[in-house]
Formats: C-alpha cells, structure tokens, sequence
C-alpha cells in the first residue's frame, strides 16, 4: 500500500498544470467566474478542449485506437483534479471524459461510436443530458417524457428541466418513455438540439450564468438509429454512467483547495490565530481527506479490474459534505470572499451547491448506502 | 498509489481470522463492562503479531490494518500502543503499554496495571518506566469504559528517555488511536445494522425506517473515511495525516455514542447486548490526547503553520 504518487504520476501532474498555465488566459479566475455552462466559457471550452486532445491530454486514459495515450484510471484521477482545482476549463466537455465517452464505449452501436467517438475525442462535442423532468427529480424512473415509434422513428414529447448545458449543447442524451414499466419501460435516444421540435428556455441559477434550463419537446423526430442501447435498456445505463459521473468530479480536492486559499487569505490578514478557528478548518480538511482516500479506494478497484458498486454513493457523499463544510467555512471566515473578492472561491461557492443535488441527491446515496452497503431491509414502497 | 493490500497483508489478516474466531463473541452470560482475555492476548504475542512493524515487508500500513481488525473484537486488546508506537521506544519494552501526556495524572489509563510500560509524553521528552504497585491505583468496579483502567499515582523520579522526538511520538500516538477507532466503529456498526434488520415494529423490521437508515448510512461514510485516514496516516507518518486521523475518529467517535445505543431501543440500555464493548471503548478514545480540539489544532499547524 502506498499513497504516494509515483515520479511518472507526479510527472503527468505536471505536465498538465505547465499546460495549464500555458493555455489559460491571465485572467482566468476571473472569466471563470462566468460558469461552466456560460456561452463565453463554452467557447473558450471548445478550442481549449481541442487543444488539450492535440496533446493526449482529453483523454489520456482510453486507448490508443480510439484517441486516448493508453494511460489508467491513476491518470484519469489526476487529470481531473487538474481540471477542477483551476476551475474546470473544460465547461460542460468534462462530461464526455468522466461518463458519455466511457458509456459510448460501453452500449453504442458501431455506427454510433463511428459518429461520435471521433468528434468527442477531438474535443469537439458538448452534449446535455435530458434527464429530470418536473415531476421526475430523485423519481427518476417516474419520468413521463414519451417517445412513441413510427416505422423507422420516433416521435417524441414532453418536457425535460434543470437541464445543465442545454443552451449550447449539440445533442442531448435524453431519457423517454417508451413503455408503461417503470423502469423497463425507459429508452435512451441521442436527439441533435437543432431538431425542429426542441425549444429551450433558460433558468435564472445560483450556480452561474446559462447553466441550468427547461426543454421542450413538441413532436420531435428522431430515426431509431438514435436510440442508445435496447428499448427499455435506459435503467441499465444510467446506472453505469451516474456511478462514472459520481466519481468524476473530484469536488474533495476543489474543496482542498478552496480551504487553502481562504486559510491563506487568513493567515494573511493575521487572523489564523484562534483556535476556534484552526480548528474549524481542520474539521475541514479531515473531510476533503477522507472523501479523497475513499474515492482513491474506488479507483484503486478499477485499477484492479473490478466493478465499481454501491461504495460510489458512499465516497460522494463525503464529497457532498467536504464540499458544505468548507462552502460554510468560507462564508463565516473570509465572507469577502463572496462579494467578489476572490473569484475562485466565489466561484467554487457557486458550484459547490450542485455537489448534492446534481447526478443523484445526497439523500439517494443514503439510501444506495443503506440497501446496498449495509445490506439493510428496504424501505416499503 | 497503491491502495490494495499486498498478499502478506491479506494472509496476515485471514490468520488473525482465524486466531481470533474463538473470541469472536461474547461468552455466554458474560455481562462485563470490558471484555478481557490473556488467552487471546498471549496468542497474539506469540504470533508476532503486535511486531508487524518492524518487519520491512510489513510495516506500519500492515500494523495499523492489525490494530483495525482486532479493535473489532468484543474483546479489548492492548494492540494499538504495542504495535504502532513501541517500535519507535524499543520493541523489547514489556506490555501492556500505556501512553499517558505529562501532567494529565487525573485522567484514567487505558490497561494500566503492575508490570505495565507506562510512557510519558512531555513537551520535549519522552520517558517510560515500568510500573510497581505503588503507581497503579485501582479505578474500583464502577468504571463506565469499555477498557480495563486504572488511575497512575505518580511517575517515579528515575525513567527511562528514549531518543524519540514528543511530536513523532504524539504522530504514532495518533495515528495508533485512528486505526484503534476505525475498528471499532465498523464493529459496532455492523453489531447495530444486524439488530435493526432483524428487530420489527409496526410489522417491518425498524432499518426499513429513513430515520435510522440515513443516519446509518452516515455512519457508515464516516467509518469508510477514519479507515483509510488511518491506514494513509501509517503509511506516511506525516504530523498532518496522523492528527487528521485522529480528528476525524474523534469526531465519529463522539457521533455514534449516542445513536448506535438510541437504534437499539431498550437494548440499547443493557449488558445483554455487546454493542458497549465497542461504544464505551470509543467514549474513552474521544478524551485522548486532549480530545477532538486538540487534534484539530494539531492538525491546522501541522498542515498550514510557518
């Protein structure tokens, strides 16, 4: 057992962060303040995206045949890490490495991953993800967004909402109904946002500009060669690729450094002196530390060859609560902060809202926990 | 990064495993406050498993795995001192050990008894001495701990020093406590989901119920994190990682007291039920090493001090 990075892993960490301060703007921070989702980081996303895959470094982990160095999970970690502790420049691409490229790879037809595979690797795809619906949050599988088949299409209606990157997206994974049974009854189609039929209406969010959205479909077609796995395959699916999505966002080691800055802005001004406060942020780090050693675990398994489960739900939950404390931390402490006077922590104040809400409320991953984990008796439904 | 166990590991735990399968439960009837076996602990000594650490293959990742899997007994071991922090005094030095700060005589110690090593820890020394029956106390039939203590009467003008530093021997410490912790709170743990998933009221078994199984499953996050905070505090020996450990049981420790005995109801009251031979260890391992704060501010200076 050793928690030590290698000189190679050290090195690949490296090189991304002298890549980094080569391809960023001098004032990064501050136009990262504009959101992922914003219309001026999704540009800027996509030629540093496709910068990033001229240099294997948007996908260092697949395979070589399909665009990627051949690295590991190891690599997968630590590029994420990169990403998020400058803000996530990749915008909503991120996406595509932690759980659409992945799943792609998984459940697409060779037609599909001949269509995509090359634009997602080149760095130039940005998808949304049409899941929740009104009346479909945590309930997922009550959703009511219908898709019925017509000869060689479908044609669907209904509505998605909270849809992250709607707004700019090229394509939308979109979860329909397709059948009564609950979660039998859901399919995938890969539906291009330039339909006729889809109309789009953003949502005002506390995350940042453009982020979040309402989407309409009004008899939107779509050619069965769209649809992503079998007819009722959907639940299959998502399961694989939220257990990605959990995993992808290193939000432990965002709000590592996030603690950092603001302990720095402190020690600054001469104020981490007290104890009280000391040791607040040392309850702080403990959290970033644990939720980051239990995720190593997972990757470790992966490493190892074996299938990420339940213990996903529990290493995002202490995410969720690294995430909070140190959000609070900065908010009691360095309140400054969010009257912007410091960009990163504004901006990691911003997104650290959607760590327990967004790919599975926290309150579901207790119950994976509860059932799966501990093994306890379900809840009667 | 490698967080797998290596073979040597894994095997040593299987024949902990299987050492230990005859002290896996209560004896029947048994209705002690702490739990002891001198059967079970000379069976560990003889099997050197309490001297992993200074083994090179092994070291101190394979010790606190040790220390972790036999805190998940209901019996309480002297393992954690023994394994983790004697090989920095001298690994001849006679057990039980008992770890006691300078100036902190009032406070119960854990195993202390005649014949015992008691170290003493000081702003910038760090002694030990074996302890007659002049130094040992009786804590008499009322204490509330899940340990067998006593209260140390004095520390004899003649002690041993070791050439050791205060603060490596304050990181040992703490890193010993994290992995002591992480097993007992994944024993009581899995003692607690077993009742709830078989106790029925209201015609369902009570771990159907949110408001316990949320929480559980709290628990169960805050267990997985004191693990691996442990074993990557053994693995570093970094002042950071061992007091983030330790805070970080301390902090879980202090969480389940009460919870894990209000899930069992009234059978959370009584001796019928082990779960206190885990909890009431636990309750005593929240007041070391000046509790929760102390190893929060150990840690803020360690990690981001001048």
């Amino acid at each position: 057992m050793n928690f030590e990075w290698t000189d190679e892993q050290q090195a690949f960490r490296r090189k991304l962060v002298d890549f980094l301060a080569a391809n960023l703007p001098e004032d990064w921070e501050e136009f990262s303040k504009h959101g992922p989702a914003s219309p001026a980081l999704t540009e800027f996303a996509r030629g540093f995206c496709r910068k990033l895959a001229e240099n294997g470094m948007l996908f260092p982990h697949w395979p070589k045949d399909i665009g990627g160095e051949g690295l590991g999970p190891w690599e997968q970690q630590i590029l994420a890490e990169v990403m998020w502790e400058y803000g996530e420049p990749r915008g909503g691409q991120y996406m595509n490495v932690n759980w659409i490229g992945p799943t792609m790879l998984k459940y697409g037809t060779e037609a599909q991953k001949a269509k995509y595979l090359p634009q997602i690797s080149a760095g130039e795809m940005l998808w949304c993800q049409g899941f929740s619906e009104p009346n479909s949050g945590s309930d997922l599988a009550s959703l009511r967004t219908r898709a019925e088949l017509e000869g060689d299409h479908y044609k669907v209606n209904g509505q998605k909402i909270w849809t992250s990157y709607a707004g700019l997206a090229d394509t939308c994974f979109l979860l329909t109904r397709t059948s009564d049974d609950r979660k039998k009854g859901i399919t995938i189609l890969l539906v291009p946002m330039d339909t006729p039929g889809i109309t789009v209406r953003q949502i005002p969010s506390l995350i940042g500009e453009g982020d979040i959205h309402e989407v309409f479909f009004d008899d939107v077609i779509v050619p069965v060669g769209q649809r992503f796995g079998e007819e009722g395959q959907a639940w299959e699916i998502i399961g694989y690729s939220l257990t990605n999505e959990r995993l992808g966002i290193p939000r432990y080691h965002l709000a590592r450094e996030a603690l950092d800055r603001a302990v720095g802005i402190l020690k600054a001004n001469g104020e981490f002196t007290r104890e009280t406060v000391k040791a607040e942020a040392a309850r702080c780090a403990a959290l970033c530390e644990a939720a980051r050693t239990a995720i190593y675990a997972i990757v470790q398994k992966r490493v190892d060859g074996g299938t990420v489960g339940p213990e996903s739900s529990s290493a995002r939950y202490a995410t969720v609560q690294a995430e909070r404390a140190v959000s609070e931390f900065v908010v009691e402490y360095v309140p400054e902060a969010l009257a912007g006077q410091s960009a990163f922590l504004q901006m990691h104040h911003q997104r650290g809202i959607v760590a327990g809400i967004a790919s599975g409320a926290a309150e579901i991953q207790l119950n994976i926990i509860a059932s799966d984990v501990l093994q306890l008796p379900r809840e009667p439904r | 990064m490698l967080l797998s166990l290596s073979e040597d590991q894994t095997q040593i735990l299987d024949f902990i495993d299987s050492l230990t399968r005859p002290y896996a439960a209560v004896p029947m009837h048994d209705v002690s406050f702490a739990l002891t076996s001198d059967a079970l602990d000379a069976e560990l000594v003889e099997g050197g498993f309490l001297d992993v650490m200074a083994m090179e293959e092994l070291g101190a990742v394979t010790a606190a795995l040790v220390v972790e899997k036999l805190a998940r007994l209901p019996f309480a071991v002297e393992a954690a001192a023994s394994a983790l922090v004697r090989p920095l005094l001298d690994p001849e030095l006679p057990r039980p050990l008992c770890l006691v700060e300078e100036g902190s005589l009032r406070k119960p110690v854990r195993f202390l008894k005649p014949g015992a090593t008691v170290v003493v820890v000081g702003e910038g020394s760090v002694r030990s001495f074996t302890a007659g029956e002049e130094h040992v106390r009786s804590a008499g039939d009322e204490v509330l701990y899940g340990y067998p203590v006593a209260f140390l009467t004095g520390v004899p003008a003649e002690t041993r020093s070791h050439d050791v530093t205060s603060e490596r021997l304050l990181t040992a410490w703490r890193g010993a406590l994290a992995a002591e912790a992480a097993g007992l709170l994944a024993a009581a743990l899995a003692s607690v989901t077993t009742y709830v998933g078989e106790r029925k009221q209201f015609g369902r078994p009570i771990a159907t119920f949110q408001a316990l199984r949320h929480r559980l499953a709290e628990i169960q996050v805050a267990t997985n994190g004191v693990y691996w905070l442990a074993l990557r505090a053994a693995m570093t020996g970094t002042a950071g990682d061992a007091a983030l450990a330790a805070l970080h049981a301390q902090e879980a420790a202090k969480r389940v007291g009460y919870d894990f005995h209000q899930f069992l109801g009234a059978m959370g009251m009584t001796l019928e039920h082990p779960l206190h031979l885990w909890t009431y260890r636990l309750k005593l391992l929240t007041a070391e090493l000046g509790g929760r704060g102390a190893q929060a501010v150990a840690a803020a200076d360690a990690i981001w001090g001048d």
